[in-house]
């Protein structure tokens, strides 16, 4: 053998080392895991790196939905990069910027409002997202504007179709440098911390996500990072917390001073320590009493939470003279129905009797007993409350002072 | 031994001087290799590529991720044709430094030119086919050179586009530019090539009379080296393929949105440095034509080495040409550099 052909020998060892080498290298990637969900019906291949994600929620089943719908991507790539490089959102696809692409759509959360179907457009043009209401009573209360309605929100929004008194059509952006006043600039710079989609302060207090994240992915602190995969309309008190009895912003520093008490309970973690409030609200989670509406908008643009926030005491407990509202569901198709298919914590069905708000929002979770008593169950917690209506007390509050803060006079807990 | 098929390709014997690695570089019988390659995997990639805007990204998506080898396919076209221009120029190169332009072999290295740019052309409209994020600014703003130019170049643009923006016309346009427009053009030139370096008898070596080595190696000698030379050639393109995946991207929304970061292929980045001189016609067009224009005319305009000196590096009679490719290297290199390390 001359050396020429030796070197063909050696050479054809280098190649099959080279195979070798490739074909270990190959075998290190993931074994595609096809999923053709029914939505799409296009093949994809996320759960072959995340076969451990649990299901966001038994509304958007996987098999149905698929990830890419909600997530965007790569469908078909298998390599990290490639596949997260198109995402929506990052890993919150609610993100505000891109909820339309990831969560709208007529049959999903941008539909028509007669089906309740409207959440985005809702979302979009309420309080918790546009912050116009403190955008509004800083910029009033040091000369930028000559009113308290709002004409600025932290993104620019309109509403064709004003429905309420209150609401307003437009919103311009705010933009803090364009600002004459000092202290409405530092409050541009230091106070938007609190909207839907602000990134929250730092510590494990303000932990939370952003957009429709913000409250239906609750304790995002409790997950393993990445893990994060969840949706649902069990929001604990402690998810509202994260940015509602925080603390208080200062007006002369325009700072926010966090509450220094460290509570240990429920009792004195639920409000602030200056804050009067009876049995029911710190027993009861938020999302018990306040609605879908009050929470999510009711589709216009306020200038104030005042405005939109309306649930008292008496929506529940009615007055001396009059019951609360009450409401037989007739309908498979009704609306109560479907918020107790999402939270089961009740199992309602057609011909049940629920109380019902002044603006004909279901309380689904209360039931009308036959005693005449009612009966309400903890979303969040699953715990059951008995309570009974006022009328046929001996409660002596006049017909014209309804309001809860009449109320909290006689039946406020001591703290 | 009968000589086999593969061995009547070749001449009974060459001079040893021609066959000598480091004189050669072997960088000829290794493009026409690597163009080999490239049709072995670019015919298997059109198996399960789709040519439409829709489709394209996904089905490149489909073949590296989901076709068995097929990402080893992909990617061994890919590695095959960025060292198809390396090794061409290397080849350019040693062509020049060497002196085997010289007449009778004038005709050939005009013949190696067009080759270099059909293959730099199939590189380009290679990287088109992706249509994915990853080349949005080749196509946009390459394709908008085209316009610039006075007259012809709004009708030149609509030629190669087919609409008044790149759509599903224009892939399908350098769907067929690259297999046939191109690929069966290189095909073609190279076949004239070789058969131009055997009728110029062989690789340029000083006539028999001059020659200083009358030693000569056999076809058999000759095939059982390019063997060699293909069995390291196809594990270095495994290793590459292996290792360092092509580039990929997220499919095209919006092609005209371009992001921040885009930039052209890397083999463009010196067109890329000068368009940002101003003028696209003069920087974009005119330039590159004036350095290829000098790259054309080096034989023909400047001295002619001697025939002496032939079958050697740096020949002294040549000077004049080999500086003025030093000089056209240097400018390209450089402009490659600053527009890979744009801080400096």
């Amino acid at each position: 053998m001359n050396n020429l052909s030796r070197a063909t020998v050696a050479a054809s060892f280098l190649l099959l080392l080279s195979l070798l080498l490739v074909w270990v290298a190959d075998s290190g990637r993931p074994q595609p895991q096809p999923l053709v969900p029914r939505m799409t019906g296009e093949e994809e291949f996320c759960i072959s790196c995340h076969t451990d994600l649990p299901e966001i929620s038994p509304s958007h089943p996987v098999e149905i939905f698929g990830c890419v719908t909600c997530h965007g991507g790569e469908r078909l790539a298998l390599d990290a990069g490639l596949a997260h490089s198109s995402m929506r959102g990052g890993n919150n696809p609610s993100d505000l910027s891109v909820v339309e692409q990831s969560c709208g759509g007529s049959e999903c959360h941008s539909g028509d409002p007669d089906d309740e179907r409207d959440h985005i457009q809702r979302v979009m043009t309420s309080v918790q997202a546009t912050y116009a209401g403190a955008i509004a009573q800083i910029r009033y209360t040091f000369g930028a504007q000559p009113d308290l309605i709002a004409h600025q929100g932290v993104f620019a929004v309109s509403d064709p179709q004003v429905t309420t008194l209150t609401g307003v059509h437009s919103l311009t952006a705010f933009d803090p440098s364009q600002e004459a006043n000092p202290s409405v600039q530092t409050f541009g710079e230091t106070c938007l911390s609190c909207h839907l989609s602000a990134e929250p302060l730092e510590g494990g207090a303000f932990e939370r996500l952003t957009s429709c994240a913000a409250c239906h992915t609750p304790d995002v602190d409790q997950f393993a990072e990445g893990s994060v995969h969840q949706l649902t309309t069990a929001i604990p008190y402690t998810q509202c917390n994260t940015c509602h009895n925080r603390g208080n912003y200062d007006l002369r520093s325009m700072t926010f001073v966090e509450r220094e008490d460290n509570p240990t309970d429920r009792f004195h973690d639920y409000y602030q320590p200056i804050a009067q409030f009876t049995q029911c609200e710190w027993t009861l989670d938020c999302i018990d009493c306040h609605t879908r509406k009050e929470a999510m908008g009711d589709g216009d643009i306020h200038s104030n939470q005042s405005e939109i926030q309306y649930v008292q005491c008496r929506t529940c407990h009615g007055t001396l003279d009059e019951l609360p509202l009450m409401h037989t569901i007739v309908s498979e198709d009704e609306i109560a129905l479907k918020m107790a298919f999402l939270n089961p914590v009740v199992n309602l069905s057609v011909g049940d009797t629920i109380l019902m708000t002044e603006q004909g929002e279901p309380l689904w979770n209360t039931r009308v007993m036959s005693d005449g008593s009612y009966e309400l169950v903890g979303k969040a917690t699953g715990q059951i409350f008995e309570f009974n209506p006022v009328m046929g007390t001996q409660c002596t509050q006049k017909v014209d002072e309804q309001e809860s803060n009449y109320c909290h006079v006689c039946h406020a807990v001591d703290r | 031994m009968r000589p086999n098929f593969f061995h009547h390709l070749h001449p009974p014997t060459i001079p040893t001087q021609q066959s000598r690695w480091r004189y050669t570089l072997g960088a000829g019988g290794t493009a026409v290799f690597l163009l080999f390659v490239l049709a072995i995997t670019g015919m298997l990639e059109m198996f399960y590529y789709i040519p439409t805007p829709e489709q394209a990204a996904l089905s490149v998506q489909t073949i590296t991720y989901h076709v068995p080898l097929g990402a080893l396919i992909r990617n061994t076209h890919y590695w095959a044709a960025q060292l198809l221009l390396i090794v061409m120029a290397v080849h350019f190169v040693r062509v020049v430094m060497t002196g085997a332009y010289r007449p009778p072999r004038r005709f050939n290295y005009l013949l190696g030119l067009v080759l270099f740019v059909v293959v730099v052309l199939l590189n380009f409209t290679g990287y088109i086919l992706r249509w994915d994020q990853g080349i949005q600014w080749a196509l946009v703003v390459g394709t908008n050179l085209l316009k610039t130019i006075p007259a012809v170049g709004d009708t030149l643009y609509t030629m190669l586009i087919g609409g008044s923006q790149p759509g599903s016309a224009t892939l399908i346009r350098f769907y067929a530019w690259h297999i046939f427009g191109l690929g069966l053009v290189a095909v073609f030139f190279t076949g004239w090539h070789i058969f131009r370096v055997r009728r110029d008898g062989g690789i340029a070596v000083p006539p028999p009379r001059l020659r200083e080595d009358d030693a000569r190696i056999t076809r058999f000698e000759l095939v059982q080296r390019e063997v060699l030379a293909m069995i390291l050639i196809i594990a270095a393109l495994f290793i590459l393929a292996g290792f360092v995946p092509a580039p990929i991207d997220a499919p095209i929304e919006q092609i005209t949105t371009l992001a921040n970061d885009a930039s052209a292929p890397w083999f463009f980045l010196w067109v890329q440095q000068m368009l940002k001189w101003g003028d696209p016609f003069l920087w974009g067009i005119v330039a590159p034509s004036v350095l290829l224009l000098v790259l054309v005319l080096l034989p023909y305009v400047l001295p002619q080495p001697q025939e002496s000196e032939l079958g050697r590096w740096f020949p002294r009679s040549n000077r004049l040409a080999r500086w003025s490719l030093v000089v056209v290297s240097a400018l390209i290199i450089i402009l490659t550099l600053m527009a890979l390390l744009p801080g400096v």
